[in-house]
Parts: C-alpha cells; structure tokens; sequence
C-alpha cells in the first residue's frame, strides 16, 4: 500500500486526475442545458466530452512511461530480482486508478446538478458511466506501453493529437458498427430526451477497450521485441470478439429509443396532460399551461381533449399518425431541469389550431394560420420571433399580412368568424390549402 | 550549429513533426473524397507540429548554455522563427496537392499563435509542458467554436480564416511569445 502510496505522489498519476476532473466539470458547467434533461443526457454528454478526457489519459500515460528512460535508471532496475510485471504494477494501478476514478467524479458532479429533478434513472446509464471509466483506463495504459516503447518528449504531444483525432473519426467512421467498436465517444450526439445506447453496443466497446488496455501492460512490461510485436494481440482479439457480436442493424446503433422513457406519464384527473416518463418532472409545471391551451382550442367545434408531449423521434422515424383528439406539445427544458420557454405553451398548443405540424407535402399558409390563432388566442397577431424560441428572423411582411385578415375577423360577428377559423382547421385536417378562407 | 541542433534533439523533433504531418496528409489523400481538409484536422496538425517543435525550445541543460557568451535572444528568435516556417512550408505545400490543408490565413494565423503561446508557455512553465495549454486550448476551440465577438476571442484557433478577433488574439499571442520567450528563454525545470 506504501509503494502505492509513493506513486500517487511520485508519478504523474495526481496530475493526470486533476486535469481529467477540471476539464470535465469545466466541459459540463460550461452548458448545463445539454445534459440538465436527465441521467441518460448527461451519460451522453460526459461520453462526447471523451474527445477531450480520452486523449487526456493516453498523453498522460505516455508522459509518466518516459520516467524510466528520463532517470535514466532501467539498466539499474532490471539487476532487481523482481520482475518486471511486479516493478510496473504500482504506477499501472495508480494511473489507471486515477483516471477511471477520475471520470466517475466527473459523472458525480454532473448527477449533483440534476440528481433532484431527474425523474427517471435508466439502469443503462451504470454500464455506460463504467465502460467509460474502462476507456479511459485502458487509454492511460495503452499511453504507459508506448510511452516506454519510445521514450521521447515529443511521444506525449503526438499521441495527444491521435487520440483527439482517433476518437473524432472513429465516432463519425462509416459502417458505423466498426465505429461502436472503437469509438468511446460513440452515439454521444442528442436527438431527443428518450434516447440511449444499446447495451450491446456498450458491451462491444468494453472488450474493445480491454484488449487496448492489455496491450498496453503488454507494451509496459515487454522484456524484448518479441512480446512488443506480441502485444498487439489483445486489441486485434478484443477487435475480432466485438465484430461478431456487435449490432449491424441502425435501429440499435443510429440513437436507439429507450421505450421505458419514452413511455407517456398523465395526469389522473381530466383534460389529460401528459409527458413522456424522462420528462415527468415537469408535468406539474406543464399541467396548467396545457390545460388552458386545451381551453382556447375548446372554442372550435370537435377540438382536442388532451394534450401529449411530442414524441416523435424524427431523425429515425417516420411522421406518426395524428390523433384529432391529442394535441401535441413541444417539451424544452431549461439549464436546472425544469420546464423553459413556459410562456410558449400555449400559443404553440394554438398554432396549429390543434392539428399539430401535420404533412410536409400539405399547402399551408402562415399568415392564415397565424391569424386564425390569434383571434382564438384573443389577441393581435405578433412575429414568432420572440414567442418561439427556436426562431431568429421572419419576413415583416408575414405578420403585416396576419394582422390585416385578424383585423378583418374582429370586424365579423362572432359565430361569423369561428366559423371560418374552423373551416380553416378543416382545411388544415383535409391537407387543402387554407389560402381565403378567412377573407370570402 | 550542428551540435547546436543536434543538442536539442531537432532532427527528431523534426522527423516527428514532418512524418506526423505526412502521415495525416496522406489519411485524409486516401480516406476521404473531400480535397479540403476539415478545420479540425488543419487546427490539430497545425497544433502537432508547433508541439513536437517545442520539445526543441530549451537546453538539456539551460544554465550551462546560458553561460556561454552568446547573444540568446537573437537566438532564441531565429529558432522560434526557423519553427514557424517549417510549419508554414509543410502546411502550405499541400495546396497543390489532392488533399489541402489550408486555406492559407488560417494556417498562417493558427501557425503564428499557437506557436506564440507555446513559447510563452515554454517562458514560464518549461519546454517540456508548454504544449499542455495551447494544446488543450486548440482542441476544445476546434471541437466548439463559439459565435460572437468574446466567443470567437475565446475559442480564436476554431474560427474561420475571416474571422477579426482571432485574428487578433493570434497576432497577440504570436508577439508576446516571441518577445518573452527570446528574451527570457525557456524556464528552467525539466
């Protein structure tokens, strides 16, 4: 325990800890608002941050596997009846000890922030959290292996630069199985506040990283050129075991749904208001907001009864089916996981009169749209820009022209003006474009 | 001035920049359809080669060099100035070629800052870590480069070859590290 002691002060092991845990929670405080969704979020963001923790651990390690060379005390060690396997086991365990130890810290101080408004704890996110620790384990080793294969002060600047590039490409790298193998930044990119990992594909990862690290102890303790060559063995077979267990199929590798948070969590008492299970913290926040969307819309005939968080997993799923009786309801959540933007519920619950964003092949007209839902809204007709946060700029010329027809329908007799912002919702329903309807 | 080089391990450090660069050049010539090489991966080797060069900036031993009775810090200049122009060259000669890394601003700006920074690094923390910052630094600028003025300030060796304020801060940093670093040498610590 003493010579482990000596190394953790000797060696570049404290260090290498320090800058893994700085630059981590720097990474993570520095925008909250990607990871404040939840568990599954932050597992996904510290995991992108691995393009700058994973090449951390490999420079670090070949910058303490120079030691030997540096004191220039190998030829003195190796007189030792001690193997070599049993000199190098102190710095091998307090490195690889430091970094993994380090990255759960890291993961520690992001689950503070959310650890009281996170409602939904996948148990994926444990595999993901320690498989990462693995990597970057496995990175300090494999750095400690080459450090001592060449022992040159420029060994750690050079395989900074590889890993950092490594890691960008293998994440990115086409057929995308082969990069679930190598890359520890994998599948990190958010789509949605339901998505996770295929515990496969974390399992492939874990024997990738394996065998790097096993390549790594073989590098260190190598007593001859023969072992060297021998030590790429482990990756090429934690390589080849991965291969023929990975998944090929895109479902499980192009951001894979995780059906449990996907699941839909309501209020018990009717107009329903429902979110999906990752969210649920906020339907408290959301339950008023929506009902009194649900109230404005309850002017036209035949409107919507409750109202549901988006779902769609648009980047790998096709536009679901409309429920007329389900109006659906985009869910932001802001930097300490509570509901953002809340003063867009409602006009966005409005907008489309209650048929959602429908059809893309569908005429629409914004400024017919944008009128009718102001006049059920109550109010004149103002840019988006402002009310939905996504928006920078619109043309002038939208509003100028929403305003006119709202003007327009204050001027009719009331049941006279529901009457077309409901043939307009029809319409909208109908895939027919709303063009004149408020203006015959 | 050969045992000069020689002492300060320049033809390796040499070897290792050069290969290093030759090594990307040639991934990007026969891995991707492209011809321009993406930002990242111009920052990195730009990056690269300024840090295998700074293994160069000092002495194995700076305080017997140090008494010799040289003028230092014409010295010290023409060394920092001989690094940036092995960077330049090798960079700039790949515009030619099927796989470019360039354009030629961003890699004569981040060339000139980065390698300022690193010799002011090199000035206060040893030649050994000084590409430990500028490093860091470059990486996480490549990776999130940040719109607006103080966002392209802090994150300058990401942003494109147009932009003002990198521009600037390069300039800055390539200055300073210059004049510190040929009047001050690299700090004394291994």
């Amino acid at each position: 325990m003493s010579v482990l002691g000596i190394e953790l002060r000797r060696s570049a092991a404290a260090g290498a800890a320090l800058i893994t845990v700085t630059v981590g929670v720097a990474a993570l405080y520095t925008a909250p608002g990607r990871w404040s969704e939840g568990w599954m979020s932050l597992a996904l963001t510290v995991k992108e941050y691995m393009i700058l923790l994973w090449p951390i651990a490999l420079a670090a390690g070949a910058w303490q596997g120079r030691r030997e060379h540096r004191a220039k005390v190998g030829e003195l060690f190796a007189t030792t009846p001690r193997s070599r396997a049993r000199r190098m086991l102190p710095v091998l365990v307090a490195m690889g000890a430091s970094v993994g130890l380090a990255f759960l810290l890291v993961v520690g101080a992001g689950g503070l922030w959310i650890a009281s408004t996170a409602a939904y704890f996948p148990p994926d996110v444990v595999a993901i959290t320690l498989v990462g620790a693995l990597s970057l384990v496995a990175a300090a080793w494999l750095g400690l292996g080459i450090g001592r294969l060449l022992p040159a002060l420029v060994t750690a600047p050079v395989l900074a630069v590889a890993g950092v590039l490594l890691v960008f490409f293998t994440a990115i790298m086409r057929p995308d199985w082969m990069g679930a193998i190598m890359s520890p930044a994998y599948g990190s990119s958010p789509f949605y506040a339901f998505q996770t990992i295929d515990p496969r594909v974390t399992a492939v990862l874990a024997l990738f990283m394996g065998g790097l690290a096993l390549t790594g102890v073989l590098l260190l303790v190598a007593r001859g050129p023969r072992t060297s060559v021998a030590a790429v063995l482990p990756v090429l077979l934690g390589f080849g075991a991965a291969a023929a267990i990975v998944p090929r199929d895109e479902a499980a590798l192009v951001a894979p749904i995780d059906p449990v948070a996907r699941e839909l969590v309501c209020t018990d008492d009717a107009p329903k208001v429902c979110v999906t299970r990752v969210n649920s913290n906020v339907l408290d926040a959301l339950t008023p907001l929506a009902r009194e969307g649900l109230a404005v819309l309850a002017k036209l005939p035949d409107a919507p009864t409750q109202a549901h968080e988006e779902r769609w997993a648009y980047p790998v799923e096709d536009a679901p089916t409309r429920d007329a009786g389900i109006v659906t309801i985009t869910v932001r959540i802001d930097d300490h996981g509570g509901l953002a933007h809340p003063d867009a519920v409602v006009p966005e619950m409005v907008f489309g009169l209650g048929t959602g964003y429908g059809n893309p092949e569908c005429e629409r007209n914004g400024a017919v749209e944008r009128a009718a839902a102001y006049h059920l809204l109550g109010r004149e007709p103002v840019s988006d820009v402002g009310v939905i946060p996504e928006m920078i700029e619109e043309e002038p010329q939208l509003n100028a022209e929403a305003v006119e027809l709202w003007q327009g329908l204050q001027k009719l007799p009331a049941p006279e003006a529901l009457a077309r912002v409901t043939a307009v919702r029809d319409a909208l329903l109908a895939c027919q474009d709303p063009t004149g309807l408020l203006s015959r | 001035m050969t045992l000069h080089l020689r002492a300060r391990r320049v033809p390796l450090a040499l070897a290792a920049s050069v290969g290093a660069a030759a090594l990307i050049w040639a991934l990007w010539l026969t891995l991707s359809t492209e011809r321009d090489a993406i930002l990242l991966l111009v920052v990195l080797t730009v990056m690269l080669m300024v840090a295998v060069l700074s293994t160069t900036l000092a002495a194995p031993d700076e305080d017997l060099e140090r008494t010799a009775a040289l003028h230092w810090p014409w010295r010290r200049a023409v060394h920092l100035l001989a690094a940036l122009a092995v960077v330049l060259v090798v960079l700039l000669a790949t515009q030619p070629t099927g796989a470019r890394f360039g354009p030629a601003a961003l890699v004569v700006r981040d060339s000139a800052g980065l390698l300022g920074l690193t010799a002011l690094c090199a000035a206060v923390v040893g030649a050994a870590r000084a590409w430990f910052l500028p490093m860091g630094w470059a990486v996480v600028a490549a990776m999130f480069p940040q719109s607006g003025t103080w966002g392209a300030l802090a994150t300058w060796a990401g942003q494109p070859h147009t932009s003002r304020p990198a521009a600037v801060v390069a300039a800055v940093l390539a200055v300073t590290g210059l004049v510190t670093y040929a009047l001050l040498g690299a700090a004394r610590r291994e």
